[in-house]
């Protein structure tokens, strides 16, 4: 599904070259569950921006469901990311000025579906994540766990192969981070095939498999059998407001 | 490809209806500005209509002058004689003539003709022009019914004198206003009446030839009068061959100065100069409308090019979102310019509006014409166009956001 | 405090050097074309002699035709015939009169090697130079025995007396004007009413006359007509003394009348000697005799230009969308604040600190578009000058009144259009901007 291949990325600034991944070499089985974990700045972000097609490399290969995706035009990468890739990101990313219908709205429109039938996704997703109620009010109406169930509606909305997420619990005390996990659980146990950034061990853990970054490389892999329900260690989550 | 899921109209203008007042105030902008723009237009349509009627002479070949006797021994009569003897004589001249008032200059005599005599009846207001059996050749006018003056036509008139000949050739214009019900050719041979009661026929009919007031609703209205006058001041006007008026102009001064030293040469001054003068205050209408225009749009456009580029700024995040989503770039470029159509739309159809009333008002107030109807939708046209002009800038600079912005936390 | 503002709204406005001068440009340009079309407009409606032009008349007589009035609806002329002005002349109702009417005549320099040259006449009567103030450089004025006496006296104007004596103390002199000679009594100093509202028949703007001459003189020495002669009737005769008995007019008159009692008492000498005219047969009209004072006369004879009018609202119009312009911008930079002002709410600013802080921002951006606009103005006015050429050279120059408007309007437009936004900015919740977007 998807597989790299000693992918580098330097970023270049007029006073230093950051090497942000060094030879990072990973393969994601269709229907995995993996969290990424790794001290901060060590490439995670980066990484997830590659995979999911926001950023370009600067070497090795990567094959996205066995498609070659270093020579795509910015409109062929467009549209990948429209149809394959969800994405959920730590800061939720809501427009703000839009509802949460048109929110979960706008990857459809994009993709060209026609109006009855962004309007059957939209209420099917927004009913998966417990908001259909709601399809009127504004991201600021809402708590930080709603509005990550919004962003997190909108990314189902278009039915991706793939999810990935950076961060998704960062801004979320544990009480929400714990439902958003359960969430994402659940969508990899219907097929979805998910890529986790988190810092938090904890959560990474009740992932299928694990993964460190450090400097840019990929440093320890590892199973995680099955999905422990732990909740000492949930109550420990020190994540707070940022 | 079109795709109508991908014009965002529903959510953009949802996305507006909470930034109302930003919009609001660009809309209010292209309305104001698409209102002083059609009006200024059709203002300046009316002056260049207005500038550019033809005076019916032969303008750019044209000079006039005024001799003023001064001096006690100073003999009138003797001296317009010599004076038009040796200005006619001249190479290069085609003609003079001594007459009354300039064409479109500003200042002449006025009378009125009626068809019937009595102090009762109104008379059709016409410019006078006093001139010799040379007028046809000196004004370039062209006689299109009847016959032209005679020598034995033309009287001397002195400066008091109040009675008038007995002969008289109008223009077109006047002939169709004094009888409008019959075609202009019968009019020649028809006795009309002077101070209410003095009998004047009507021997021909000149193709046009426009009265001194420019702003003069019966500018077309003039008869010429065969008389030389003795005012002490004498204007003549003359007519030179193509290319040679400027060449002409301080010879005939210099000539005609020289020959008497009774009286004064003054005011030798081209007819194109006379039109520029009479004309200026349109001319410079002209000229100051549209730099108001112009200023105006670039006003806006800069308007619109700051707001947009604060607008895209500050949806940064946003835009970067929109793009890991899968927006292409020609999607988020279609996004602003659809934006601005939108809001423009308000403004231009609010500008609709504007115009409509500035213009009534204008009509009521300074008399003005009515706008032709297509003025509003051209109208529209071009502030819709200044629009997107104005934000592809800011849209294109927007497309190029870069999708990794979404992951990027603040 | 102030200061402090001031130091922040300097930063403010370097951090952001484009949309800044976006905003000080709008503002120039709106305040640039508004003033110059304000000032036309306040030249051409300027009152030429303040302190008294609510006591000076211009008298209207209606002797037109029975069959039309002068002017619609019941417009009486605007000249008086020479009968008419001569009658109100002798009668001396009034504290000051004068009749006039403009003519033209040939100066003949001494010397050989200057050129005898056209002049443009005023026909007056001695209590001209008193009732307008008009100012003298050398000599006076000529006496009321004078006028009767029709004596070949001239005042000069301050150019003609350069032009003929080389600028010297002329008084007492003879000049050649019109084949006949004169004797100088005074040269005045320089004086151009703005409108020129003593006679505005042939132009509200034009130049004053080279000459001023007693008035009785037109009859002695048979002058030419200057301005506009109208007549309902044509005279009865060919001479000159016919045209003067005849219905035409073509001269203009003033009296000074100081109270509301004296202008009543006027008004209604004027109604009786209408209708002793009636009984001599003339006058077939219905009564209709008026006095306006200056400003009336001036507002009756549309001084102010149309054209000057519909540019003056078009540059409010402009003006507005300049501000508009100013508005939107402001509202941009201010909602690119919110993160700081959030901050400072929520170190303890209070709404007014906040609001005096952008006030103040705002307030020096106007003062510095108000400048620019000023030098625009006075371009604009340049240029309108260079367009309309002569016309307009009396009424494109900036005095300080214009100046100071200039500065409140620009200041006073600004704030304006700060207000909406500077409240918006101060209503930004303290917390709110605290929170992640
Ligand atoms: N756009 C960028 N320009 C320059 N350097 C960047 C950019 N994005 C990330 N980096 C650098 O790349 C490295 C990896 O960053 P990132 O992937 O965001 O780390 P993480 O998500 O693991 O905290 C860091 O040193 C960061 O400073
Ligand atoms: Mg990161």
């Amino acid at each position: 599904m998807l597989k790299m291949n000693n992918v580098t990325k330097v970023f270049r600034t007029d006073l230093v070259e950051t090497h942000a991944l060094r030879d990072f070499n990973l393969h994601v089985q269709e229907g995995d569950f993996v969290a990424v974990t790794g001290p901060s700045g060590s490439g995670k972000t980066t990484f997830l921006n590659i995979a999911g097609l926001l950023e370009t490399f600067n070497g090795g290969q990567y094959h996205l469901d066995g498609l070659d995706v270093s020579n795509l035009s910015d409109k062929e990468r467009s549209r990948i990311r429209n149809e394959k890739i969800g994405f959920i990101f730590q800061g939720f990313n809501l427009i703000p000025d839009l509802n949460l219908f048109d929110n979960v709205d706008v990857p459809l429109r994009y993709r060209g579906f026609r109006s009855a039938e962004r309007k059957r996704r939209i209420e099917q997703s927004l009913e998966m994540v417990g908001l259909a109620s709601r399809m009127k009010h504004l991201p600021s109406q809402l708590s930080g766990g709603q509005q990550q169930r919004v962003a997190i509606a909108r990314a189902l909305a278009g039915e991706p192969r793939f999810l990935l997420a950076d961060e998704p619990t960062g801004n979320l005390d544990s009480k929400m981070a714990h439902s958003v996990m359960d969430l994402l659980k659940d969508i990899n146990a219907r097929g979805t095939t998910i890529v986790m950034v988190t810092h938090d061990p904890l959560l990474a853990k009740q992932a299928r498999r694990n993964i460190f970054v450090r400097d840019g490389k990929v440093s320890e892999l590892h199973e995680v059998s099955a999905f422990a329900e732990d909740e000492t260690a949930a109550s420990k989550v020190a994540n707070s407001k940022q | 490809m079109f795709n109508s899921s991908s014009w965002e109209v529903g959510p953009i203008l949802r996305a507006l209806m909470r930034n109302k007042v930003g919009a609001l105030l660009i809309a209010i902008q292209i309305a104001v500005t698409m209102c002083i723009i059609v009006n200024a237009i059709h203002i300046i349509l009316e002056r260049q209509e207005l500038m550019a009627r033809d005076s019916g002479i032969d303008e750019a070949n044209s000079f006039h002058l005024i001799s003023t006797g001064f001096a006690n021994d100073f003999n009138e009569q003797v001296t317009i004689e010599t004076d038009l003897n040796t200005i006619r004589a001249l190479p290069g001249v085609i003609d003079a003539v001594q007459i009354n008032a300039i064409p479109i200059s500003g200042g002449g005599w006025s009378m009125g003709l009626q068809t019937q005599p009595g102090a009762e009846f109104d008379g059709v207001g016409t410019a006078v022009y006093m001139v010799d059996e040379h007028v046809l050749e000196a004004l370039d006018l062209e006689l299109i019914a009847g016959e032209a003056f005679k020598p034995t036509h033309v009287r001397w008139r002195e400066r008091a004198q109040t009675n008038w000949p007995d002969q008289t050739i109008i223009t077109k214009a006047m002939a169709e206003s004094l009888f409008p019900e019959e075609p202009w050719q019968q009019v020649v041979g028809k006795t009309v009446y002077i101070n209410d009661n003095e009998p004047i026929l009507i021997m021909g009919i000149i193709d046009k030839l426009q009265a001194p007031w420019v702003g003069w609703n019966n500018v077309e209205h003039a008869m010429l009068s065969p008389e030389k006058t003795l005012f002490s001041s004498s204007r003549y006007l003359v007519r030179t061959e193509p290319g040679r008026r400027d060449e002409l102009m301080p010879k005939v001064e210099e000539i005609l100065a020289e020959s008497n030293k009774g009286r004064i040469i003054r005011d030798v001054t081209s007819m194109m100069d006379t039109r520029e003068r009479s004309y200026r205050r349109h001319g410079a209408m002209i000229k100051i409308l549209t730099t108001v225009m112009v200023i105006l749009t670039v006003v806006t456009a800069l308007g619109i090019v700051g707001l947009a580029s604060f607008s895209v700024n500050r949806r940064r995040k946003q835009i970067g979102t929109r793009r890991a989503l899968g927006a292409s770039q020609s999607a988020i470029l279609r996004y602003f310019m659809l934006e601005n159509f939108l809001i423009s739309t308000v403004g231009v159809v609010l500008g609709a509006a504007l115009t409509i009333g500035l213009n009534i008002y204008l009509v009521q107030a300074f008399s003005l014409d009515r706008i032709d109807w297509y003025f509003i939708p051209l109208g529209m046209l071009v502030l819709w166009m200044v629009g997107q002009l104005a934000v592809f800038g800011p849209a294109k600079r927007a497309a190029g956001i870069a999708p990794a912005i979404a992951t990027r936390t603040v | 405090m102030f200061s402090y503002y001031l130091r922040l709204a300097l930063l403010s406005i370097k951090r952001n050097p484009i949309l800044s001068s976006l905003m000080v440009a709008a503002i120039a340009l709106g305040i640039g074309a508004s003033m110059t079309t304000i000032t036309v407009n306040y030249l051409m409606s300027a009152d030429p002699i303040p302190h008294k032009s609510d006591e000076l008349f211009y008298v209207q007589v209606d002797s037109w035709d029975p069959n039309d009035p002068y002017d619609e609806p019941n417009e009486p002329p605007d000249q008086l015939t020479w009968t008419d002005a001569n009658n109100l002349m002798n009668a001396r109702k009034a504290t000051r009169q004068v009749a006039m009417a403009s003519s033209g005549a040939v100066i003949e320099p001494h010397g050989q090697d200057s050129k005898p040259f056209n002049a443009g006449i005023r026909l007056t009567f001695a209590d001209f130079f008193p009732m307008f103030d008009v100012p003298f450089l050398y000599g006076s004025g000529w006496s009321e025995s004078q006028d009767l006496a029709r004596e070949q006296i001239v005042v000069l104007s301050r150019e003609t007396n350069e032009r003929v004596f080389g600028g010297e103390n002329s008084v007492g002199r003879s000049i050649r004007i019109g084949g006949n000679q004169f004797t100088v009594v005074g040269v005045l100093n320089h004086w151009q009413p703005v409108p020129k509202f003593y006679d505005v028949t042939t132009g509200a703007f034009n130049e004053t006359e080279d000459l001023f001459m007693p008035f009785l003189l037109k009859e002695e020495l048979e002058l030419p007509n200057g301005g506009n002669t109208n007549c309902w009737k044509s005279p009865e005769g060919d001479s000159f003394k016919a045209f003067l008995q005849s219905e035409c007019v073509n001269y203009q008159m003033w009296v000074e009348l100081p109270t509301e009692r004296d202008k009543q008492d006027y008004l209604a000498f004027l109604n009786s000697y209408a209708d002793d005219q009636k009984a001599l047969g003339r006058f077939p009209r219905p009564l209709n005799n008026r006095l306006s004072n200056v400003m009336q006369w001036m507002e009756i004879q549309e001084v102010v230009a149309d054209d000057a009018r519909i540019m003056l609202w078009l540059s409010f119009m402009f003006l507005l969308v300049c501000l508009l312009n100013t508005i939107g911008l402001l509202l941009s930079k201010f909602s690119g604040k919110a993160a700081e002002i959030g901050l400072r709410r929520a170190v303890g600013a209070s709404k007014g600190d906040l609001f005096m802080q952008h006030l103040v921002e705002t307030a020096c951006i106007g003062i510095a578009g108000g400048i620019a606009g000023l030098g625009l103005a006075m371009l604009g006015l340049l240029g309108i000058g260079s367009l309309y050429g002569d016309f307009a050279e009396n009424l494109t120059s900036l005095d300080l009144t214009m100046v100071a408007v200039a500065l409140l309007l620009a200041l006073v437009s600004s704030i304006a259009a700060g207000l909406y936004p500077t409240w918006r900015a101060c209503n930004i919740a303290p917390a709110s901007q605290l929170k992640s977007q």
